[in-house]
């Protein structure tokens, strides 16, 4: 069992700034072939005030937080055992390469599933930049036969 | 501007230099997805494709015909993995013109399927 005393931790809100470089590797690594997401003058030709990034990029972000695998180290979850099993983003507001994004993330639920032999964690994750929430995530983390934790 | 029907999206077959740019541009290290051994302890006769490299061109699906910033939700259950060398088909499909929203596939050449969802686009 997952000690249940984990629902609602929540990280302390750290800020993260987008590196320029990093977002270019990550467009190289996924085959992005759209220049606005590492070129100021056809970000600007396209309508942004900067360069933007791309939509799955948060999560790289997220990582420079708080990554998951850090959580599962605090909720003494065996790395081996663990699936990404489901993933979501809301965009509200644009991300731009430069911004100051403050992240926080919360442990919202763990739910046991087939009589114990797997429990799903939903980790909830909000990156605001200034005073807006640009974003919110969830990402669902399967755990197979977890182990008697406390 | 009406939504297209249908968008569709191929990439791959996924190297190791994307696998290794991948891990440094994301952060996730994890040697499943680097380190053949691994893989091959872990089950897999090849390293494990990140999933959320599949997700990052499920969302290319989408900003290649909407441009960026046009995305505002994406919800994706992963149900299988793309190993190494993989190429991987995604698809879209308009589900509710009005609202913007669009029903979500992926699956690999060989038709292990990837992934399962949905997304809405802001529209124009």
């Amino acid at each position: 069992m997952i000690d249940r005393g984990h629902i609602g931790f929540t990280t302390a809100p750290t800020t993260v700034t987008v590196d320029a470089w990093r977002v270019k590797l990550f467009c190289q690594a996924v085959g992005e072939t759209d220049t606005v997401y590492w070129d100021q003058q056809a970000a600007r030709a396209a309508g942004h005030p900067a360069c933007p990034l791309p939509p799955t990029y948060l999560k790289a972000l997220e990582g420079e937080h708080f990554s998951s695998a850090a959580l599962m180290q605090l909720l003494k979850v065996p790395l081996a055992g663990v699936l990404h099993a489901e993933q979501a983003f809301e965009h509200h507001a644009p991300v731009h390469v430069g911004d100051r994004v403050e992240i926080s993330r919360e442990v919202t639920d763990i739910v046991d599933k087939k009589g114990g032999a797997m429990s799903l964690i939903f980790v909830d994750t909000t990156y605001r930049v200034g005073t807006l929430t640009a974003a919110r995530s969830r990402q669902t983390i399967l755990v197979r036969q977890p182990q008697a934790t406390t | 501007m009406s939504l297209p029907q249908t968008l569709t999206l191929r990439c791959g077959p996924v190297t190791a230099v994307d696998l290794a740019l991948f891990a440094a541009a994301s952060g996730d290290h994890n040697p499943l997805h680097l380190d053949a051994e691994t893989a091959r302890r872990a089950g897999f006769e090849r390293p494990v494709v990140h999933g959320m490299y599949t997700l990052a061109n499920a969302a290319r699906l989408f900003t290649q015909t909407f441009g960026a910033g046009r995305l505002i939700e994406l919800q994706t259950r992963f149900t299988g993995v793309a190993l190494l060398g993989d190429s991987v088909s995604f698809e879209a499909t308009l589900t509710d013109p009005a609202g913007g929203h669009y029903s979500l596939t992926a699956h690999t050449d060989g038709g292990t399927q990837l992934v399962s969802g949905s997304a809405r686009v802001a529209l124009a």
